[in-house]
């Protein structure tokens, strides 16, 4: 067993249902209709982001899922066209990193 | 019906990048932020009258992204032809629309403030450096050289595009900033595009990075300096000037260039 409490508490995580989110479409109109309710507008640092969202780093669009997101998990950007993994970033929070 | 629509995230890797890649999905996007503009703003708003000296800033700053814009209108016409497949190649040729429309409705703001002959205008107040760029870029194309193309002209020049519009944007006349707002909603798709397609090549292919390395070298300084002149040109204060630098160094820093 690991002794990393990050760690353990990822694993933890894991084992755990996914919070469900039904997204409304927010008036992102930068991709077609029918996918506009997984992306909304970054407002900036404060912006406050809820457990099924991350920021793109490529182009700042907040990317959403109807799931809550977990480290390992697969997104897509669809206004810059990037292919993301969801990582742990230093401060604790969740970030998106591209992979090429 | 937005609860029928498919989940964008459970697309696998190849489809997805169909998908983005397609005239399709180009058409659908643009549609929904241009459909009743004219000229890239909506018909109905009328910037203030501009005092002389911020319609002579103003013009002097329209004239060089013209000239940003038309380097990256011919340098995207000419990867056409490289592309090294087709998706690749249908995707260059809605940058290619875009470019042509960016060029378009800049040209149309010079003669909205006035400007009677925006051609010899823009002539006139080039600056040295992009014109330089654009010089070196149409000679990548020209030689075929596609990683160093794409290099210069979806990451280098979108980058700093991308984030020069979006600072101008927060402080230009209402009809100018819908113009840049929806430039910027075209610039996701081509700097995403540099930088996907050449992480990509760079993963496959790890010997590129030397030489793609001294393009950079020898290249981006000189977009940087000819938007630097732009955010003075346009008085954004210093504090925020770091901005454009900060962007592009992220986005080479991911492709893994110190």
């Amino acid at each position: 067993m690991s002794t990393d409490p990050l760690l353990r508490d990822e694993r933890k995580a894991e084992e755990e249902p996914r919070q469900r989110f039904i997204l409304e479409d927010t008036g992102f109109d930068e991709v077609p209709a029918k996918y506009r309710r997984f992306y909304r507008k970054w407002k900036g640092p404060g912006d406050a982001l809820a457990p099924n969202e991350v920021v793109c780093p490529v182009c700042k669009v907040v990317i959403r899922s109807t799931r809550e997101l977990r480290v390992g998990d697969r997104v897509y950007c669809m206004p810059c066209m990037s292919r993301l993994v969801v990582a742990r970033a230093d401060d604790g929070t969740l970030e998106a990193l591209v992979s090429y | 019906m937005s609860e029928q629509s498919p989940d964008v995230h459970a697309l696998d890797p190849e489809s997805f990048l169909e998908e983005v890649h397609s005239f399709e999905f180009w058409f659908h996007s643009v549609e929904g932020y241009l459909s009743g503009q004219t000229y890239g703003h909506r018909p109905d708003v009328h910037g203030a009258p501009l005092a002389p000296d911020e319609r002579e800033r103003l013009v002097t700053v329209l004239c060089n992204y013209c000239i940003g814009e038309t380097a990256a209108l011919e340098g995207a016409s000419g990867l056409v032809a490289i592309a090294p497949n087709r998706h690749t190649k249908v995707f260059l040729a809605t940058q290619v629309v875009d470019e042509g429309r960016h060029l378009e409705v800049l040209l149309h703001r010079l003669t909205d403030v006035g400007v009677h002959a925006p051609e010899a205008e823009i002539e006139r107040r080039a600056t040295r450096s992009l014109l330089q760029f654009k010089r070196r870029l149409l000679e990548l194309v020209e030689t075929r050289d596609w990683e160093a193309a794409i290099f210069a002209q979806n990451v280098i020049l979108e980058a700093m595009e991308f984030t020069v519009f979006q600072t101008h944007a927060r402080t230009a006349d209402l009809v100018t900033r819908e113009v840049l707002n929806g430039i910027v909603k075209d610039e996701r798709r081509h700097m995403g595009f540099g930088e996907n397609e050449l992480g990509r090549r760079l993963k496959l292919t790890p010997h590129i990075r030397a030489r793609l390395g001294e393009v950079k070298k020898e290249l981006d300084h000189l977009v940087l300096e000819s938007f630097e002149e732009t955010l003075r040109a346009l008085a954004v204060p210093a504090a925020e000037r770091p901005e454009l630098g900060r962007h592009y160094l992220e986005v080479v820093a991911r492709l893994g260039f110190a």
